[in-house]
């Protein structure tokens, strides 16, 4: 696989001796694995439940690297870093004691297969398990040692050939300068190179790609993550048979329930909302839902992907379906009755689950918004800090009437890459400026935890805004209230 | 023919898209045996591809029915005939006949595959056309449509190996593209969100004044130099002299918005103001001598220098419309529907009429009724004998590859 002089290089294979007698002839001689077989050890329930708690915190140290690391390096450093923590593995050049290196490759190889089991109970845990498993594969193959990567390969049985020099000029011709002249090339279905096909990132020919040899990692993840998918509904067939066991059910449905990223809970900061009253909070509103809201006032209509953003947050602070139907009605003005019972009403009573599979749906989290379904020509949802020019978004942030060198601090930072810190100072910023509207304090600051939910901005916002009523309920108020009438340079985290 | 008796009742209504001339439409000039044969990928028995398939119908008022299938061309002609809708959409192949679906339990009616379907829509050059807007068109807009399919069309052949294409008009405003092939409607929705990637190029809501950012590496990929080649043969015709992009302060200052240097902008904006009737070619020519001097000055950083090359193709290149694409459980408007709005019929066009292929002439269901209220009584199919004779013909060659071959490749009844 890898070409003969790299592997001279390394010293391999002679070293393969080197690996310790009881780890060759354990259940583990390699770190890596494609997890293909199941266990057939004991487990303790102790051992059952830490294992899988301690391999759920790397899987969930992934997902916010990947929601807040700033470029590649830092990403591999944070999930590095949890690794270590939680479930370090060395390589068999390690002087580690056998015992050892075997000890963790076991709670590798539990872990992953209980929370396969407790991952598989419905569609959307399989996939956030699938998501980050993926990743996690891919995050240790792209730093293992030489000798590690050729055996976890071998075991995949990726059934690769390198492309010959004369095939590589009679199949690509001069596509093949797309390559670099020395890379070997591998000749697959695109099919098994997905990630790679949609950022154009290989040749196709006939439906054949060609895959450099710097990214036969994306082959091996295709085929972890095929094999992986369908072991998923497999477990998800077995789990009902499980029902009689009493210790491990509860253990895996708590596994489960926590995933990461909890779905915004509507808190009611902004008590009843009215179509009327729309207008009156979209001061507080983070500037994605101002955009929208502005564009929907100047153009009476709004594409597919803005009626659901705003709709749902609408919907998250507290606008019931009658209202969301007359507010919607009212901004759609320039449409007959008809053409708007026809076109819209069905979707916005699907969003309040009166229609359809009838599903309560949620507000769009900033992840969403920022990853998903970017704006076409004519869309004008999205995330401003993602999708607007440099200079559209400047000029959005000085209608703030923010001074030039925070609009430019914020702009950095949404240029940078940071799209929520860059809302998150945004929101601080302006909540500054309004508390300081009467007695300017020139080292006061606000600081807050990042923002994750465009309505989690809005309850934020509202509630150091508005002052906390007298026996709040509301949680967010009273702690953002509380920041306020702290000392300058207040630190606090609100969830 | 027994539309005799009727002859008189069709004229008073002739002209409206009622359930009476629709009614007419699909018994009389709809081609059910071919459009059988399509989505049941044989000419034979029906199969799951068939049986398994979703359709769904608008009907009077507006309602939506989903979830429709039928056993055979038959039961579906005849629910035509009671239903007349005015819209039929193509759905997915799932796991067992859609109309059962409410009767399964949840998980295991799944869509298994579709074809992969492209739409391309008019109102996405809304920002860059001038000669209309919306839901209208004209022989000039449609040239757009023409430079799409060229681009798709090339890349699905050359770079996926797909055989099995039609693309078809949407009746109204744009263009519709069905791959056919096996591989194709087996793909799963990271599938085709990948095959989609690969086609997309323009980037970037209304907020985004420049759609088109390519790294060194990806704007040498071979797609992009080929696409390159086919919206240079156009760019000069459709968009500077049809379109006069650059004609007044109003359009220069969009095309000007996407220029990264604020400095030259001026510059130009302050020589157009001054000369302002100059054509939209001579200007173009003036606004990138002067990119070029300003990139021969400043280097290659400030992505001055692949300028012409990303507002070519930003103007030029193929706008999709991704999430119809990317989602196996996406319906799309069927081929011979009859477009509510403009009546015309949603038709086939061959692969060698991108050209030359004309909206316009397409025939609306009017049309057509009276062709065949004029036609000669004879028997056989009444739509050889109106103007959807050459779209069938395009249709049934389009037909003739998705079938299995007749020799050959089947094993022989003969004993």
């Amino acid at each position: 696989m890898f070409n003969q002089r790299a592997v001279k290089k390394e010293g391999y294979p002679g070293e393969q001796t080197a690996v310790p007698e009881v780890v060759r002839r354990s259940r583990y001689p390699c770190r890596l694995s494609m997890y293909s077989d199941a266990p057939d050890v004991e487990v303790s329930i102790e051992e059952f439940e830490t294992f899988a708690l301690d391999r759920l915190q790397v899987l969930r140290a992934i997902e916010d690297a990947q929601l807040r690391a700033k470029g590649e390096d830092d990403m591999r450093k944070r999930v590095s870093e949890a690794l270590e923590k939680h479930m370090p593995s060395h390589t068999n050049r390690s002087k580690l004691p056998p015992r050892q290196l075997v000890g963790e490759r076991r709670k590798d190889h539990v872990s992953h297969f209980i929370l396969r089991l407790a991952f598989s109970r419905t569609e959307e845990l399989r996939g956030w398990f699938l998501r980050y498993e993926c990743a996690l594969l891919k995050h240790r193959f792209q730093n293992a040692d030489l000798a590690e990567k050729q055996e976890l390969l071998s075991s995949a049985q990726l059934r690769l050939a390198h492309l010959s020099p004369a095939d590589r000029g009679a199949k690509l011709g001069s596509a093949s300068s797309f390559y670099a002249q020395q890379e070997q090339l591998f000749e697959v279905d695109f099919e098994r190179v997905l990630d790679l096909v949609g950022r154009s990132q290989v040749v196709l020919r006939a439906g054949r790609a060609f895959v450099p040899q710097s990214e036969v990692a994306t082959l091996l993840i295709h085929e972890f993550r095929h094999t992986l998918t369908q072991a998923l509904s497999v477990c998800a067939k077995a789990l009902p048979q499980m029902g009689e066991d009493e210790r491990l059910l509860p253990v895996l449905q708590n596994l489960s329930n926590q995933t990461a990223r909890s779905e915004y809970q509507s808190t009611g900061a902004a008590g009843a909302v009215t179509a009327e009253s729309v207008v009156g909070l979209s001061d507080s509103f983070p500037l994605c839902m101002q955009h929208l809201h502005s564009q929907l006032a100047r153009d009476h209509h709004l594409r597919h992907g803005g009626r659901m953003q705003l709709g749902l947050f609408l919907k998250g602070i507290g606008l019931g379906l009658q209202d969301a139907l007359v507010f919607w009605r009212r901004a759609f003005s320039a449409m007959t009755d008809d053409q708007f019972q026809k076109g819209y009403a069905y979707n916005i009573r699907h969003n309040y689950g009166m229609e359809g599979k009838r599903a309560d749906y949620t507000p769009y989290s900033c992840h969403r918004v920022i990853m998903s379904n970017p704006p076409g020509p004519g869309d004008h949802h999205g995330c401003p800090f993602r999708h607007f020019s440099s200079e559209r978004l400047r000029a959005a942030l000085h209608k703030d009437s923010l001074p030039d060198p925070e609009v430019r601090e914020v702009a950095d930072l949404a240029q940078a890459g940071h799209y929520q810190v860059a809302c998150t100072r945004h929101l601080e910023l302006r909540l500054l400026h309004r508390r300081q509207n009467n007695q300017p304090q020139p080292d006061a600051d606000i600081r807050l935890s990042a923002v994750t939910s465009p309505n989690q901005y809005f309850d934020l916002c509202l509630g150091c805004t508005k002052p906390a009523p007298p026996a709040a309920g509301a949680d967010t108020a009273s702690t953002a209230a509380a920041i306020l009438s702290g000392a300058p340079k207040a630190a606090a985290a609100i969830h | 023919m027994e539309l005799d008796d009727e002859k008189m009742q069709v004229d008073d209504g002739i002209d409206e898209i009622s359930p009476m001339t629709l009614g007419h439409y699909y018994q009389h000039l709809f081609p059910h045996a071919l459009y059988y044969k399509w989505l049941n990928y044989n000419g034979k028995l029906a199969t799951t591809e068939y049986t398994h398939r979703e359709f769904s119908f608008t009907i009077k008022d507006g309602i939506y029915l989903r979830y429709q299938s039928f056993k055979d061309s038959e039961e579906f002609q005849r629910e035509l005939s009671r239903l007349s809708p005015s819209k039929i959409d193509i759905g997915a192949i799932f796991t067992a006949p859609p109309k059962h679906a409410k009767s399964l339990q949840p998980g295991v009616f799944k869509p298994v595959s579709k074809e992969l379907v492209f739409d391309i829509d008019m109102t996405d050059y809304d920002e860059i056309r001038t000669c209309c807007q919306g839901g209208d068109i004209c022989a000039k807009c449609w040239r757009f449509m023409t430079v799409a399919m060229h681009v798709l069309d090339r890349a699905l052949r050359e770079d996926f190996g797909f055989t099995k294409i039609m693309w078809a008009y949407s009746g109204r405003r744009g263009v519709h593209c069905w791959v056919c092939d096996e591989r194709a409607r087996k793909l799963d929705d990271p599938g085709r969100k990948a095959v989609a990637g690969y086609l997309s190029l323009i980037r970037g809501g209304a907020e985004q004044a420049k759609k088109v950012n390519l790294s060194q590496r990806n704007a040498q990929h071979p797609h992009i130099v080929r696409s390159l080649e086919i919206v240079e043969e156009y760019f000069e015709d459709v968009l500077l002299v049809d379109q006069e992009i650059l004609l007044t302060r109003d359009r220069w200052t969009k095309v000007l918005n996407a220029l990264p240097d604020e400095e030259l902008r001026k510059i130009m904006d302050a020589q157009w103001s001054k000369r302002p009737d100059r054509s939209s070619v001579d200007k173009w020519s003036e606004l990138i001598d002067a990119v070029d001097k300003r990139a021969a000055k400043k280097g290659s950083k400030f992505g001055l220098s692949t300028f012409e090359r990303d507002l070519m193709l930003q103007m030029t290149y193929p706008r999709l419309d991704e999430n119809v694409t990317t989602h196996v459980n996406h319906l799309l408007k069927s081929p011979f529907c009859i477009h509510p709005k403009t009546g015309r019929v949603c038709t086939p066009i061959a692969a060698d009429q991108f050209d030359s292929f004309d909206p316009f002439a397409v025939p609306t269901l009017a049309q057509l009724l009276r062709e065949v209220n004029e036609a000669p009584v004879h028997s056989g199919s009444a739509a050889k004998s109106t103007s959807m004779a050459p779209y069938i013909g395009v249709f049934e060659d389009f037909v003739s590859t998705v079938l299995p071959t007749p020799t050959g490749s089947q094993p022989s009844l003969d004993f």
